[in-house]
């Protein structure tokens, strides 16, 4: 047998299988390493401290765990959020990430490493990715071999797709999700394979994780019935599926019960009921195999044509019955928003205005995938070319995982694994073929060999074999030449396909590697400038090329904290109220946990009418402070005036009457700020707030919008209900021709804060006081007339 | 304001207690502008300073002293008497009065028939003017004085005013009361009552014939308002005269009918006594809560506790010149509010306790954060105000019932599955065992 390189032959086996352990090792450090310092760019580009939005909450909770223990977490109602109605937050949140961040920190300091709550915090998600690499080894290790699992454990760890969830301060429930999901296939698959009710049981107990981590979870469990179900239709029923999804689905169902946010879902909405129903269909198929095998086959057909009928009829009356009579939940308007993209928009504007709830756009497949993205389908393919049970696996993953990628940006997350597995596959399936040295016979040792072509094929098997150990990928080069051998015996004049010479090899090997270097500076340079940003600190550059770090936003939150009594609320829009609560410590309307519409919407209408309307629903709800973002000076997009349609849309749907989305418009149906804005957009509180003494600070010149490169008129919109509770300076009179000022507006003015003025002294309404403290003649009135003259 | 109030009241109680009358201070400015002359206003003046006030006099125009420096009230109460004064020295301006009542100082304030910058601050109040130079007039009962002075019957269910039965002298402008809640009407014109600016009877019908047409309103009868205080937040006083005239030695001497004093000399000490908030001056002094049979307050409650609230309120004794504990309001309300009341009770006043007012009652089944309120507002009275933040919360995860009757299908379920998995279990290995015996043995008698 010819090969294309030498391969030394005096090395034992088991020093090469030890070789290539200790090799694997080795390089499963590195990827980890690889993975956690990629995902440092965070920390050294500006500092250790937490990023974006849902992570201070998370982060907030974490304190309270790590400073009161479990129980009084588990307990702990925030009176501050949600203000007046507050949050159970112990039976609202999965808490997983929270205990994880607990138990490290406990375990650290019960070493005597005094660490910062903040740094286990801001430091977990890069080392779970290590963790996930090390989980997606293990699990494209039942798909292929170890060199893909090495490959795609690579992947995983430095994919931007799964960075963009897990950079250093991102602490949120994706941090630990995707370990736990990929560590949960692959106890599934190794449950599957074995048909271990220990491996069973322990994906029941990651299940359980993942479920006290991220509401994800339903992905598993509709991903593993998925599995189970198709491989029942394929005929693959088997007593290895039986035991192991019976001992996941009763484990972890049970067990997921146990988080108090889960409570009886599993076995009362629809999104869990697929599991149930593949959990029943595989004890009546269980038992029709015992009925089977104590029955004729005639008798058995007529068995089980009439309990096929009578179950199928009994069963799906059962579910409609349950779901009429409301004991089964029926779908929830965010899954259907997961089927109809334009659903959310019509009917649930507050899931549409999240924007990770966007559909995605194709070049984020590329910047987050890169080369996976089109290796992707290659692996795939190869799933279906071999298609075991796991394979099966892999390819419902992915046809479901793409398409749910494709509805919403932050799906993406759940679709990244999948494709560094298949890609893995389909890579080095390649390398494989292009690294193995055995060359296909040449065409005069074809003829050789035509003749004892039956009896040396055992034989070429066995030289293969020989050989074939000492690269890594031995037992899948085994198959294939074994294949190989096997064919050319069987159809002998047709041309050897092979691969001959070192050329080609080093020419595609090469070729491999420089696509992989270059997905490796992709996703660095990637990582380094999309996707380490904190959001809650920005950075420009000067014009030297120097980073400037603009820290508006926590100037504003600590000057709250520092400036206003404890118990003052807050009003923002509902983006900012975790960090209002995390940084600034003030009780806030509404949050990031979007649970209560009408609340939101309340804070809605606000924002989006006139002060006298607006002044009502402040004092009702005891604000004391209204915080917006405005980013016309500096050019800030992500301002609150570009998310003002959302609210406008969310209180909309809630008081149709009070509030239309087209009077925002102009008459030509463009969404203006400057002095061609609707008369309800110039009356709005937001835009008050907005641009209130804008004009001012360009001193007489043109102001200008620099986000919606506007020119604003030069007569700024006048605050009555807001401003600062100074009561009227004393004398002399002149003084009082000021106008009240915003109570805060940070350097670059991204952050402005106003406080809600009191109730009037003489109880006149604030735009009649104002004018009478800013000297303002008021016109005479006439006495109500009480009688009404008869015509 | 609660919080304010509760800063100023133990200064003011403080700077009071050598003899202060008020609850809120004892130094009068009045200012007197010189065309009234100040024996004429002697009885007043002197009655007031019999009851305690150390009066300042100065003259619209003059500079000293000022009513407000460095951002201090000079003063505890302001009486401007200058009805027909139309400019004033520097410091003294609508807005800067208006600043004397947030700053706790109480205002007794004289208008008259013509157009004054007060007439103007009036309007601030919610009281409207009639038009310049139209004094009240009236031409009943039949009297010898002329039609602008006019006897008034003082109304007898005000608490502001003692017990008199003897009508008052008027002279000077009504004004009409907008619907201000804060306004507190103490003297209505007598319903056959107008302005005008004629006194003759053949110009009244052309007056109820212009305001028939709608033109500057009918100003007549017995809803306007000759004296009118003003509640305003805060606890500060303002009171409104139609006519400096009432507080006059004449009027006070001059008789309503033969051997007959008029009522005007207690009538201007009891506006007097109001307005200095001497009179139905209230006030919460604490207030508290806690769980039935428990004595201390928690910072939250579970859903379902019962709760006991309790507030004592005190009354200022102007005679004895001290707080004291006061039992009689029947009307006080308690809510317990989240955006709306959950719960709204009569906080009633426990007997035996002066000043103790308590109410129980049954914290809601939703959780949140609450307030208990009371929030008392009525006609004269300061206005009491209480708002105290308390959050509810579910019962704790080990505050639930443990075994429920109704869940024993449940339990009787698991303990079944559970016997039944130990009996399977057993007779399983159990059998398991024989079985094997058997072909052992079946094996060994083949063999």
């Amino acid at each position: 047998m010819p090969a294309a390189y030498p391969i030394p032959s005096d090395l034992s086996p088991a020093t090469v299988t030890n070789t290539a352990s200790l090799i694997r090792i080795v390089a499963l450090g590195l990827i980890s390493g690889a993975a956690i310092a990629s995902r440092l760019f965070a920390v050294i580009n500006f500092e250790s401290i937490i990023h974006e939005f849902d992570p201070w909450f998370n982060y907030r909770a974490t304190r309270v765990l790590a400073a009161k223990g479990f129980y009084e977490f588990w307990n702990w109602f925030d009176p501050t959020a949600w203000y007046p109605l507050g949050r159970v937050v112990g039976g609202t949140i999965y808490p997983g990430l929270m205990a994880t961040s607990g138990v490290i920190y406990n375990a650290l300091h019960a070493l005597n490493l005094p660490v910062d709550i903040r740094n286990v915090c801001v430091l977990l998600a890069p080392g779970f990715s290590a963790l996930t690499a090390w989980a997606t080894y293990m699990f494209t290790k039942e798909m292929k071999d170890e060199s893909a699992g090495l490959l795609a454990a690579a992947f995983i760890g430095i994919v931007p797709g799964y960075i963009s969830r897990s950079v250093a301060g991102s602490y949120d429930n994706e941090a630990i999700a995707i370990f736990l999901l990929m560590f949960t296939f692959y106890c599934w698959i190794k449950a599957l394979k074995q048909g271990s009710a220990f491996f069973g049981t322990v994906a029941a107990i990651f299940y359980f994780y993942m479920v006290a981590a991220w509401g994800g979870y339903a992905f598993i469990t509709n991903m593993i019935p998925l599995h189970a179900l198709a491989l029942i239709l394929m005929g693959r029923f088997s007593s290895r599926l039986y035991v192991g999804y019976s001992s996941w689905y009763a484990i972890g169902t049970l067990a997921s019960m146990q988080v108090p946010f889960v409570g009886f879902q599993p076995v009362k909405t629809s999104e869990h009921m697929g599991a149930l129903g593949v959990f029943g269909l595989l004890q009546i198929i269980a038992f029709a195999q015992l009925v089977r095998s104590h029955l004729s086959s005639k008798q058995f057909q007529n068995l089980l044509l009439v309990a096929v009928i009578s179950s199928g009829i009994l069963g799906s009356l059962a579910i409609v019955g349950l779901t009429y009579k409301g004991w089964i939940a029926p779908w929830t308007g965010r899954f259907y928003s997961l089927w109809d993209t334009g659903y959310a928009k019509k009917y649930i504007p507050i899931i549409a205005s999240v924007s990770e709830h966007q559909p995605t756009a194709w070049p984020s497949f590329f910047m987050d995938l890169q080369l996976l993205m089109f290796l992707f389908p290659a692996g795939v393919v190869l799933c279906f070319m071999q298609l075991r049970d796991e394979h099966v696996f892999v390819i419902i993953y992915a046809a479901v995982a793409s398409y749910f990628a494709g509805v919403m940006v932050r799906l993406m997350l759940t679709l990244t694994p999948v494709v560094c597995v298949s890609a893995a596959v389909a890579l080095s399936t390649l390398l494989d073929t292009y690294i193995d040295p055995t060359e296909p016979p040449s065409s005069e040792d074809e003829q050789v060999l035509e003749k004892d072509a039956a009896s040396s094929e055992a034989g070429s098997v066995a030289s293969t074999a020989s050989a074939a150990p000492t690269t890594k990928k031995g037992k899948k080069a085994q198959t294939n030449s074994g294949a190989d051998a096997s064919a050319s015996s069987k159809k002998a004049s047709k041309p050897q396909k092979g691969v001959f010479g070192l050329d080609t090899r080093l020419t595609v090997i090469m070729n491999a590697f420089g696509m992989l270097s270059f997905f490796v500076l992709h996703c660095t340079w990637v990582t380094s400038n999309a996707y380490s940003s904190p959001s809650v600190v920005l950075a420009s550059n000067n014009p030297d090329g120097s980073q400037h770090i603009i820290d508006d936003f926590r100037e504003a939150y600590y000057w709250l904290r520092q400036n206003t009594p404890e118990t003052a609320v807050v009003m923002s829009w509902w983006d900012y109220g975790y960090q209002i609560a995390g940084m600034a410590d003030r009780p806030t309307l509404v949050d990031n946990n979007t649970w209560n519409n009408t609340h939101i919407a309340t804070v809605g209408k606000a924002m989006s009418s006139s002060e006298e309307v607006a002044y009502p629903i402040l004092r009702k709800h005891d604000v004391d402070y209204v915080l917006v973002i405005f980013g016309g000076l500096l050019g800030y997009s992500g301002d609150d005036i570009n998310k003002f349609l959302w609210m406008v849309r969310i209180a909309q749907g809630v008081w149709p009457e009070e509030i239309q989305e087209p009077d925002y418009f102009t008459p030509q149906g463009e969404y203006r700020v400057d002095d061609q804005a609707s008369k309800a957009m110039r009356n709005s509180l937001m835009y008050k707030m907005s641009y209130y003494r804008f004009a001012e600070l360009f001193g007489g010149g043109q102001a200008t919008d620099r986000v919606r490169n506007q020119a604003m008129p030069k007569q700024g919109p006048t605050l009555d209900y807001l401003g600062t509770n100074i009561w009227l300076p004393p004398i002399p009179l002149t003084v009082l021709t000021i106008p009240a000022d915003e109570a805060f507006t940070s350097e670059n003015w991204i952050v402005r804060i106003y406080e809600v003025k009191k109730e009037d002294l003489l109880g006149r309404d604030l735009k009649t006081a104002n004018a009478f403290g800013q000297g303002k003649k008021r016109k005479r009135s006439k006495p109500a007339v009480r009688r009404r003259p008869i015509v | 304001m609660v919080s304010l109030r509760a800063v100023l009241w133990p200064l003011l109680a403080l700077a009071g207690l050598a003899s202060a009358k008020s609850s809120s201070g004892d130094n009068v400015l009045v200012i007197l502008e010189p065309a009234l002359d100040k024996s004429n206003f002697s009885i007043f003046f002197d009655g007031l300073k019999e009851r305690g006030y150390k009066l300042t006099f100065r003259a619209p125009k003059s500079v000293t002293p000022q009513v407000i420096q460095d951002e201090v009230a000079t003063f505890n109460h302001v009486v401007i008497f200058a009805p027909e004064t139309k400019a004033y020295a520097q410091d003294i301006t609508p807005q800067s009065l208006v600043q004397l009542l947030s700053l706790n100082t109480n205002l007794l304030i004289a208008l008259s028939p013509k157009q004054t910058p007060l007439t103007s601050l009036a309007l601030e109040f919610s009281l409207i003017p009639p038009p310049p130079g139209t004094p009240l007039v009236s031409h009943f009962p039949e009297r010898d004085t002329p039609a602008t002075i006019v006897p008034v019957r003082v109304p007898s269910s005000n608490p502001i005013l003692s017990t008199t039965k003897a009508p008052v002298w008027f002279s000077g402008a009504s004004h009409a009361l907008g619907n201000n809640p804060r306004l507190v009407p103490i003297l209505r014109a007598p319903a056959e009552s107008f302005a005008a600016d004629s006194t003759d009877d053949s110009g009244s019908i052309a007056v109820a014939d212009a305001a028939e047409k709608g033109g500057e309103g009918l100003w007549a009868g017995s809803q306007m308002g000759l004296v009118t205080g003003f509640q305003v937040v805060g606890g500060a006083r303002a009171t409104w005269v139609g006519g400096v005239s009432v507080f006059s030695d004449e009027f006070a001497k001059k008789e309503i009918s033969k051997g007959k004093k008029s009522g005007n000399q207690q009538f201007a000490q009891d506006v007097a006594a109001w307005t200095f908030q001497e009179s139905l001056v209230l006030r919460i002094d604490r207030t508290e809560h806690h769980r039935v049979n428990e004595t201390e307050p928690l910072e939250q409650y579970t859903t379902n506790d019962m709760i006991t609230f309790t507030a004592r309120i005190s009354k200022y004794d102007g005679v004895k010149e001290r707080w004291e504990s006061y039992s009689g309001l029947k009307d006080l309300q308690l809510e317990f509010t989240m955006l709306d009341p959950f719960i709204r009770t009569a906080l009633s006043p426990v007997a035996g306790k002066p000043g103790i007012y308590s109410a129980t009652f049954r914290a809601p089944d939703r959780h949140g954060v609450f307030k208990f309120v009371i929030d008392y507002k009525r006609k004269g009275f300061t206005q009491l105000h209480s708002s105290t933040t308390v959050s509810v919360v579910p019962p704790r995860h080990d505050g639930y019932p443990r075994f429920l009757s109704a869940a024993w299908p449940y339990y009787a379920g698991a303990i079944s599955t559970s016997i039944g998995f130990l009996l399977f279990s057993t007779l399983w290995l159990a059998g398991d065992v024989r079985e094997m015996l058997m072909k052992k043995g079946k094996g060994l008698k083949r063999e």
